[in-house]
């Protein structure tokens, strides 16, 4: 046969030990950003790790259902926001915090059945629809519920120290990026990017679609619902324009959009990127954070499609 | 021999036209049968109902004497219906190894690498195991295709135009590995290249018009008088 | 019965509008096969424009019609050249989050440029005509008329000209089209242009009825959204009938209730249609 005549590709690294390398990476990392308060740092710095860790925690949920199974959501906001109102609502209740973040995760996993099972059994845009209205519905429905507070919405009665939602989300960061290694890896993430790249060759080898991406969107969406209801242990106030912004939803997707999608490593540059960007630019145009973010997916999704990341590793091989 | 897929009175229609007009299929066990006819005959489509890529009208599709007609593409691909597709399909994205775990049934543990690895092996693609798909040529991702369709453990083989786009070495070594394969399971394979692909089938059917002109053995179909009208006369001469 | 009368011209009036924006969106999709969500940024950019004739120019917000459609249609065949051109042909998802990115964008270029504030002004139409006891503002009414003059005036184009036929023909096949001389390229320019003109125009409109902010396009066209995947996406007549429908029914709704629960009914209804076209979305309909 003809393998003689082409030319062997590199070998690639083992995957095994790529997973492990990044699960210790991210180990590492979370330790130094839980350390940091111990170590000195100043609160401008803590706030700034506690926004890469929340864009982050967000963006590898996002990662987990859109950047595998290719289908987009615009809802991630509206699931943190869920889990944000979740948690303060269950704690206001004089719950443990333990149980009430496992209300605020399973809200938002009970949201994700209702968007994902009457919109995943279609291909395409349906999905992707279905998660912009919810969004849009959402920031109605909570502005109107009196148990959400309307539109003045919630505050948080109890006051707990800074450190546990600093740790929190720093730990929820680092669970989600190795979560989303060990998914990537596994024969779930194996059939679910197959999905990706044809769901008719998939279903040919019995891959059952639907089923596959509605796991996958419920485990997105626990994430999604754990880091805003951490958040709304760090602002403590909720505001329904606030908490369910679309904002929050272009963050989920741009940060691993940009960084680079589908990899475990992606979102953790696009969150830095886009947290150290913002702060740049605070100085000199405040409010255009938006801006900036739309030309960043632009450029990304027109000139790098897999992400800054991945399109820089290649330009680094090439060049040696 | 036991039929293992039976195909009874399968009707297809795409709007105004009729593409499978009642059309009778039996697949035996251990047999590599060929669906043939001139294009618009309706074996795409038959071959596409048998996949489940889509539903037919009317009429029962049977594997082992289980009713399927309504089944899914992707159950049938659990019950032992693998298939490959006329223009390669391959995950791209993917490496080549990847693309055949994706396709192993549920095991768990290394013995799917490892029956992977046999697989590629078997097509003659191990060295390139870690690569991505993506960067492989047309006569390996054909192989790759049939790789993984073989992957899924099929009882029943569809091979949709596999000798497309080959030239005349490769398209040779993709025959030898399907005739290995004939053992083992049973295979049905839609070919536009009659010359070169009736004379390795066990048996024949030649379609036309939505509905079956012949069957029988390469033999039997070669001095079939309407075969020859209908199709040999325009195609081979 | 005035009161039926009142509603039934507030719903002609929203209807009005949520048409010509939908008429944009079913026009692009038709034609190039893209969602475009930066749909609502033109509507935006009209309203700006408008505004800012009136109150630094001093000009009447009608001479923002011609203006922002221009201006409209202008922007649009740049952003048509610069970014769309280059991914034709990508996967419907990778095409979906470049005009999410452009929408994105325009948002934010918005929010920059104007600030948060509501934005509004009292020049242009006044008064109110009293019919059968029914009060019909002046302004209202030239909206609604503009409005149909504009939907009839396209409709016509696509129905009636050399252009229109080679766009009906390119949204049935794109192959097609190319091998009977028409020029895609120049043709989906051309409706790209059309459409985002008929949005800023739409968006002068939008700023003389009611107050303009950065959202304003954003939020009138996720209705348009819901009527054109209504009334069979890509399809003209449907998105135009479904948007009267839904204007009709947000107008009673915002009278018993509010105009959020109008909204909320809006989107509630994409969840049904999701529900009930187990096909998808995107059955193709013939403009």
């Amino acid at each position: 046969m003809s393998e003689a005549t082409i030319e062997r590709a590199p070998p690639r690294p083992h995957l095994r030990s790529d997973t492990l390398g990044l699960v210790i990476a991210t180990i590492a990392l979370a330790a130094l950003g839980i350390a940091l308060p111990a170590l000195g740092a100043s609160g401008y710095i803590r706030t700034l790790v506690y926004y890469s860790a929340f864009y982050l925690a967000l963006g590898q949920a996002w990662n987990i259902m859109s950047g595998l199974t290719g289908y987009l959501s615009f809802a991630h906001g509206a699931l943190s926001g869920i889990g944000a109102y979740g948690v303060v609502i269950a704690m206001n209740a004089d719950w443990p915090m333990g149980a009430s973040l496992a209300v605020a995760g399973g809200a938002a996993v009970l949201a994700s059945l209702v968007i994902g099972a009457t919109s995943l059994r279609l291909r395409g845009a349906a999905f992707t629809f279905a998660t912009l209205f919810f969004q849009e519905l959402m920031l109605l429905a909570v502005r109107k519920l009196p148990f959400a507070g309307g539109p003045g919405g919630l505050v948080l009665e109890q006051i707990l120290p800074e450190w546990i939602a600093y740790v929190g989300m720093i730990l929820l960061a680092g669970v989600a990026t190795i979560g989303f290694a060990l998914i990537r890896r596994s024969r779930l993430g194996i059939r679910v990017l197959a999905i990706k790249g044809d769901e008719d060759a998939a279903a040919s080898i019995g891959i059952a679609a639907t089923r596959l991406k509605l796991i996958l969107f419920c485990v997105s969406a626990l994430l999604a619902g754990l880091a805003g209801a951490v958040h709304a242990l760090f602002t403590a106030s909720l505001y329904p324009d606030v908490a369910f912004s679309v904002d929050l939803s272009l963050i989920a997707l741009a940060v691993p959009l940009i960084g680079g999608v589908a990899t475990a490593s992606g979102p953790a540059l696009g969150a830095l990127l886009y947290v150290g960007l913002r702060e740049a630019l605070q100085l000199i145009a405040p409010s255009a954070h938006l801006t900036i973010l739309g030309l960043l997916l632009l450029v990304v999704v027109l000139y790098m499609r897999d992400g800054i990341g991945p399109t820089l590793a290649r330009l680094i091989r090439r060049s040696r | 021999m036991t039929a293992i897929l039976e195909a009874r009175r399968v009707a297809k229609r795409f709007g105004g036209v009729v593409a499978v007009r009642g059309v009778d299929l039996t697949v035996r066990q251990g047999e590599l049968l060929g669906l043939f006819g001139p294009n618009g005959a309706g074996k795409t489509t038959m071959f596409n109902l048998i996949a489940g890529a889509f539903l037919p009208d009317a009429g029962q599709v049977l594997l082992h004497g289980r009713d399927i007609t309504r089944e899914p593409a992707w159950r049938r691909a659990r019950l032992g219906i693998a298939r490959s597709f006329q223009i390669v399909r391959p995950f791209r994205a993917l490496t080549v190894l990847e693309n055949l775990l994706a396709a192993i049934p549920a095991h768990g543990g290394a013995n799917d690498a490892a029956s992977a690895l046999a697989l590629l092996r078997r097509v003659g693609l191990e060295a390139r195991a870690r690569d991505a798909a993506g960067d492989l040529t047309l006569g390996m991702l054909k192989r790759l295709e049939v790789a993984r369709a073989l992957a899924v453990g099929p009882r029943l083989l569809l091979l949709d135009e596999p000798l497309a786009g080959l030239a005349g070495q490769e398209a040779a070594d993709l025959l030898r590995t399907v005739q290995a394969l004939k053992r083992r399971m049973a295979i049905v394979m839609v070919e536009h290249n009659v010359r070169l692909a009736l004379p390795v089938c066990d048996r024949a059917v030649v379609m036309d018009a939505g509905a079956v002109l012949a069957e029988g053995t390469p033999e039997q179909i070669r001095r079939d008088p309407a075969v020859i009208r209908a199709y040999l006369g325009s195609e081979a001469a | 019965m005035s009161l039926a009368l009142q509603l039934l011209v507030n719903g002609l009036v929203s209807g009005g509008l949520l048409g010509v924006a939908a008429l944009g969106v079913a026009l692009i999709f038709g034609v190039m096969r893209v969602v475009n969500f930066a749909h609502g940024e033109f509507i935006t950019l009209g309203a700006y424009a408008t505004w800012l004739l009136v109150s630094q120019l001093h000009l009447s917000p009608l001479v923002g019609l011609p203006v922002a459609f221009v201006l409209g249609a202008l922007v649009g065949v740049v952003v048509q050249a610069v970014v769309l051109a280059r991914v034709t042909g990508r996967p419907e998802l990778d095409v979906l989050m470049v005009t999410y990115a452009l929408s994105v964008l325009g948002l934010g270029l918005f929010a920059q440029g104007f600030g948060g504030d509501f934005r509004s002004y009292s020049q242009g139409p006044h008064g109110n005509l009293d019919v059968a006891g029914a009060i019909i503002g002046w302004r209202s009414l030239t909206v609604l008329l503009a409005c149909v003059a504009m939907s009839g005036a396209t409709v016509l184009v696509i129905q009636r000209t050399r252009l229109g036929l080679g766009l009906r023909a390119l949204a049935q096949n794109r192959d097609s089209a190319a091998t009977c001389g028409i020029n895609v390229v120049a043709a989906e320019r051309i409706a790209f242009a059309l459409a985002s003109g008929l949005a800023a125009a739409a968006g002068c409109l939008v700023s003389m009825i009611g107050t303009t902010t950065p959202n304003v396009g954003h939020d009138l066209v996720l209705d348009a959204f819901v009527v054109v995947i209504l009334g069979g996406m890509g399809s003209i007549s449907g998105a135009l009938v479904g948007a009267l429908a839904l204007g009709l029914v947000q107008s009673v709704v915002s009278y018993a209730l509010d105009d959020s629960w109008s909204r909320m009914v809006a989107y509630l209804l994409l969840y049904c249609i999701i529900l009930l076209r187990p096909q998808g979305l995107f059955g193709r309909a013939a403009a």
